[in-house]
């Protein structure tokens, strides 16, 4: 009998087992405490304090100061030697977001494989009444996938929030501010929505917008729409009775409270002309803008602080990404200077008292994101303000002052510590803690290839760094040839410096190899049967991660050609 | 001067000795040292109105051309210019340029009225500087020609270095770009099986697409009118109608506040068009290319029409096969304000020349030839009351080159446009030592060396043809 009852207990036991252990755990995430000790804290809000102590609690910060003793449940971190920040942000990435998936074709075009194209790829917004890529109801808070090795990576780069924005479109959609740790979407999210998103690059789908005139025409149309739609829905609202009911549109919709300056709209622009457009559109409609990118922002400096605009200013910094060659033209002026002076808009813009924070922009080695901070410190960038543009000024960017940004009571305790100076080439992170709990870090090898070099309006910044090429994998591609477009699949295989493969378009497949590799480019020359003829093809292609982009030139004349690697 | 003067002064030199501000990044930015007065002495004035006048002062002041006469004075602070053996012409005015554009084509739809060059200009592009260099100062930015119904168009000062707004014409009449024939209907492009063609592809979709935008103009019109009537009456919980981008240029072209210039090549569509403005009411401004027009003269200057042309460009295309070097010639004497453009940034820097043309074939005057890139193209923008002729309080807009602008050897040696300096040769020349200097210490600078293992450098870019329509560019330029 005895046998029989331990027997059962075991039993009961096992049976009980999973949810008994996930009850602890869910307990003891809400009594965790922590204290970093003899540790030099950084508040960013006062004073340095050169030894003390910060104690966690329950996911905020529970204390901190050079008196603070160490809670006797805390499990307690020695920091003797050891700096303790705030957790730094990147104002502007696509962290959480699915890999990009081509855009089907609006309207334009009937093809077998375009039809089976659009099958295969999801359409972001369900009955929208507009394209992909002028959807402004498409939300990241519904897209958002817990973990990944970016956000490992951007964690140990000691990043701890992030803004996560679409990847692509004109009307992008609307961004969340999220925590990189937590097990589902709705733990990671801080804010949502924080801004409506505007890239300006065409749709590049053969439809309109197919350039930069269309894409402001679109962008002023579906706004002056959303004022009407307003109009229309109010007043129906007051007196139904007697007329006809206005046809619900959550594209529009979507837009009002950002008319209403209750939604700001963060748009991406680089040079100064892109952002006195950008500037200009807003002003138009009394949009409250923030400007992503902002590569040459310094030259408007004045009306970025007339008008208050922020800059969600990337960090990836423009850089020559050609070899050397003497036959080539040599580089403008223009561009020479701007590589120079890009490093130089952060202190710029601090003198200017514009208000920015720092973004990755795209950078696929996230070790370059703190250096590239640092190139910004040696040329004229004060270590006070570039500490505070990676965490208090995105906080106050983004409405979540009261709460992130800062080492004081009360704050979600999202912390980092370092050995040595943040902004020290030779600083390792050692610790992150986000929502008071410890992260592990797991050293990531660079995933080639990375997914987050996007293409279209360039969260990214234009000069996304390179790993090493490889062109293997099915590519999905659209080629465009006098507004048409015309879709298609390219399979590649890498074999040493060469590549070979086949381009598949409704013509049928033309085989090639040999291919010719230079850096992340490749050049072949194939044929296709097209109209009963044989056709000499022109293949030129770069890849950049998952995106390729180049030409095919035929006797029909040169077809730009854009695609992405298939997962 | 006051303090703050001085110490601007001794920071701006301590600035040049540092070699952080070099010469040129001065002349970018004439303002500075741009007075308000100067007086050109001694040239040749081609007036372009008032015949030629020699040995002529000519004063400038404010931006404006103040007076013109022999032994003028200046004030002290005044600058001179000894223009002895030289000639003074009106600034090039280019009826049809595609610069400073960062796309030219919206290709998607047929009638893509709504989209507007304004929206997508580029102060820095350097061909400005280059047509500055021969003499042109105000271009007429026009939407390509892969529409029916185009963009909106811009025509700007080429005051390169200034904000984009100080571009702007002021008062220059809006515009709509229009075009007919081959482009349009885009027959010489692939016929792709299960690929859409974009509607229209024959002359008579043409016609058609245009014929139907007007009537829904005309509706448009009509529902503002309603609206606007009801609103007068007092009548209460109105709803406006949408607004739409679309037809509110082309309810402007009925209402003649927006010119239409409508690129197109043969006699056949050439009446087409000016049967449909005669339908709907409203005047076609110029035609652009219009290498028939001289089958139609009679026709386009009974319209009211001006005709913007090449010199002596044909047989480039199907529809360009009956071109002739005469027709400049032909449609001026039929009295059609007429005008040679460049529709290329290469051919802009030599209007001059494409203007003298017109003497070779036709046997135009001097003064018919100069009125082809000056005054003529003026009237088609409704700027000729600022520029085009040198005329006492008329903008001072103008070029000063060391031999008769119809010389083959003739340059400019000064630009001026509202009286400030945007082109100096000499200054020009001087600056390349310095240039040549910063590109050699900005090439050593981390972020412009060379990568190794990157991408292999860009083919060298080839530039627009020189005597193509604007077509050949779909959507974005580099």
């Amino acid at each position: 009998m005895p046998r029989i009852c331990s027997f059962a207990a075991l039993l009961i036991l096992f049976a009980l087992s999973i949810p008994v252990t996930t009850f602890v755990k869910a307990q003891r995430s809400g009594v965790d405490t922590y204290a970093i000790t003899n540790a030099k804290i950084v508040t960013v809000s006062g004073p340095v304090i050169e030894r003390g102590t910060v104690v966690i609690r329950d996911g905020l910060i529970a204390a901190v100061g050079d008196k603070v003793n160490a809670p006797a449940d805390a499990q307690v971190i020695d920091g003797t030697g050891l700096t303790v920040y705030p957790g730094l942000f990147d104002a502007n990435t696509t962290l959480g977001l699915p890999a990009p998936s081509p855009l089907p074709t609006p309207g334009g075009g009937g093809g077998f494989l375009q039809a089976q194209l659009r099958a295969a790829t999801p359409i972001s917004g369900p009955n929208s009444t507009q394209p992909p890529g002028l959807q402004p109801e498409v939300m990241v808070e519904d897209m958002l996938k817990p973990g990944g090795p970016e956000i490992e990576g951007a964690r140990n780069a000691g990043i701890t929030t992030a803004l996560s924005a679409p990847r692509t479109g004109i009307w992008m959609g609307q961004s969340a501010l999220i925590n990189l740790a937590g097990d589902t979407p709705q733990q990671m999210i801080v804010k949502s929505p924080v801004a409506m998103h505007v890239g300006f690059s065409s749709l590049r789908t053969g439809g309109y917008p197919g350039s930069l005139m269309g894409v402001f025409a679109s962008l002023r149309q579906m706004l002056l729409d959303a004022q009407q739609y307003q109009r229309v829905q109010e007043a129906y609202e007051r007196t139904p009775r007697g007329r006809r009911r206005p046809e619900l549109d959550r594209s529009l919709a979507a837009l009002i409270p950002v008319l209403e300056g209750k939604l700001p709209v963060v748009m991406y622009a680089d040079r100064q002309r892109e952002i006195e457009r950008a500037l200009d559109l807003a002003q138009e409609f009394k949009l409250r803008a923030i400007i992503a990118g902002g590569i040459e922002a310094a030259t408007v400096a004045e009306r970025l602080r007339e008008r208050d605009v922020p800059v969600l200013l990337s960090l990836n910094f423009p850089r020559r990404m050609t070899s050397a060659a003497p036959e080539a033209d040599p580089e403008t002026l223009r561009t020479l200077r701007g590589r120079v002076e890009a490093q130089k808009t952060a202190a710029k813009l601090a003198a200017a008292k514009v208000r920015f924070a720092f973004q990755s922009g795209g950078l696929t080695n996230m070790a370059d994101f703190r250096a590239n901070v640092a190139k910004a410190i040696e040329n004229g960038l004060s270590h006070e303000d570039a500490l505070r543009v990676l965490t208090i000024r995105p906080a106050e960017i983004f409405g979540v002052a009261d709460r992130l940004g800062t080492i004081e009571v009360g704050k979600i305790a999202n912390l980092i510590v370092t050995r040595g100076d943040l902004f020290d080439r030779t600083t390792r992170v050692t610790n992150v803690f986000i929502d008071g709990r410890p992260v592990d870090l797991r050293p990531v090898t660079p995933v080639a290839p990375a997914p987050s070099a996007s293409p279209g309006p360039s969260p990214a910044g234009p000069h996304a760094e390179e790993t090493r090429p490889n062109f293997g994998g099915t590519w999905v591609i659209t080629l465009s040839i006098n507004g048409q477009s015309l879709p298609g699949k390219l399979e590649l295989r890498q074999e040493g410096g060469a590549v070979s493969g086949s381009m598949q378009t409704q013509f049928g497949a033309s085989d090639f190899s040999g291919g010719a590799v230079t850096g992340n480019a490749f050049h072949v020359v194939t044929s296709a049967v097209i109209q009963g003829r044989p056709v000499e093809l022109t293949i030129d292609a770069t890849i950049s991660a998952d995106d390729l982009s180049g030409t095919v030139q035929s006797v029909f004349g040169t077809a730009t050609m854009t695609g992405s690697r298939q997962p | 001067m006051g303090k703050r003067k001085i110490v601007a002064h001794i920071l701006l030199l301590s600035l040049i000795s540092a070699g952080l501000l070099s010469p040129t990044a001065l002349a970018q930015q004439p303002r500075p040292e741009n007075p308000s007065e100067t007086l050109i002495r001694n040239a040749t004035v081609l007036t372009i109105t008032h015949g030629t006048l020699l040995n002529t002062d000519v004063l400038l002041r404010k931006g404006k051309i103040a007076a013109i006469g022999r032994d003028l004075t200046a004030p002290a602070n005044a600058r001179v210019i000894d223009a002895t053996g030289k000639y003074l012409m009106p600034g090039i005015v280019d009826c049809h340029s595609h610069s400073m554009l960062d796309t030219v084509n919206e290709g998607t739809l047929a009638v893509t009225s709504m989209v507007r060059t304004r929206d997508v200009l580029d102060p820095t592009d350097v061909d400005l500087y280059r047509e500055l260099a021969g003499g042109v100062t105000t271009l007429n930015l026009l939407h390509g020609s892969a529409n029916p119904i185009g963009g909106l168009n811009t025509v700007v000062k080429i005051k390169y270095g200034r904000p984009i707004e100080e571009f702007l014409f002021p008062g220059a009449m809006p515009g709509i770009k229009f075009a007919l024939g081959e482009n349009v209907k885009r027959s010489s492009n692939p016929n792709l099986p299960g690929v859409t063609r974009r509607y229209p592809y024959t002359r008579m979709g043409v016609e058609e697409v245009i014929r139907d935008s007007f009537t829904r103009a005309r509706d448009y019109k009509k529902s503002w009118d309603e609206y606007n009537a009801a609103v007068k009456r007092g009548e209460k919980n109105l709803l406006p109608p949408r607004r739409d981008l679309q037809l509110e240029p082309l309810v402007e072209v009925l209402e003649g506040k927006r010119y239409v210039h409508a690129h197109s090549y043969r006699a056949d569509e050439i009446m087409m068009l000016i049967n449909i403005a005669n339908e709907f009411g409203f005047k076609v401004k110029t035609f652009q290319h219009v290498l028939e027009g001289y089958k139609v003269a009679k026709e386009i200057a009974q319209h009211g029409a001006g005709g913007s042309t090449f010199a002596d460009s044909w047989a480039y295309k199907i529809e360009a096969y009956d071109a002739i070097p005469y027709n400049t010639a032909i449609m001026a004497r039929a009295g059609i304000v007429t005008s040679v453009n460049s529709d290329s940034d290469e051919r802009a820097r030599r209007l001059n020349l494409e203007a003298a043309k017109a003497m070779r074939y036709g046997d135009l005057s001097e003064e018919e030839a100069l009125k082809l890139i000056t005054i003529n193209p003026a009237i088609q923008l409704g700027i000729q009351e600022r520029v085009g002729s040198i005329e006492v309080g008329k903008d001072a807009d103008l070029a000063i080159w060391n031999g008769h602008p119809f010389s083959v050897y003739a340059r400019v040696s000064t630009t001026f446009i509202d009286g400030d300096i945007f082109f100096d040769r000499e200054k020009d020349l001087a600056a390349r030592a310095e240039l040549t200097k910063e590109r050699a210490q900005l090439e050593q600078a981390e972020p412009n060396r060379p990568s190794a293992g990157g991408r292999p450098p860009q083919a060298p870019r080839g530039r627009r043809p020189s005597h193509d329509d604007d077509d050949v560019e779909q959507g974005e330029r580099p």
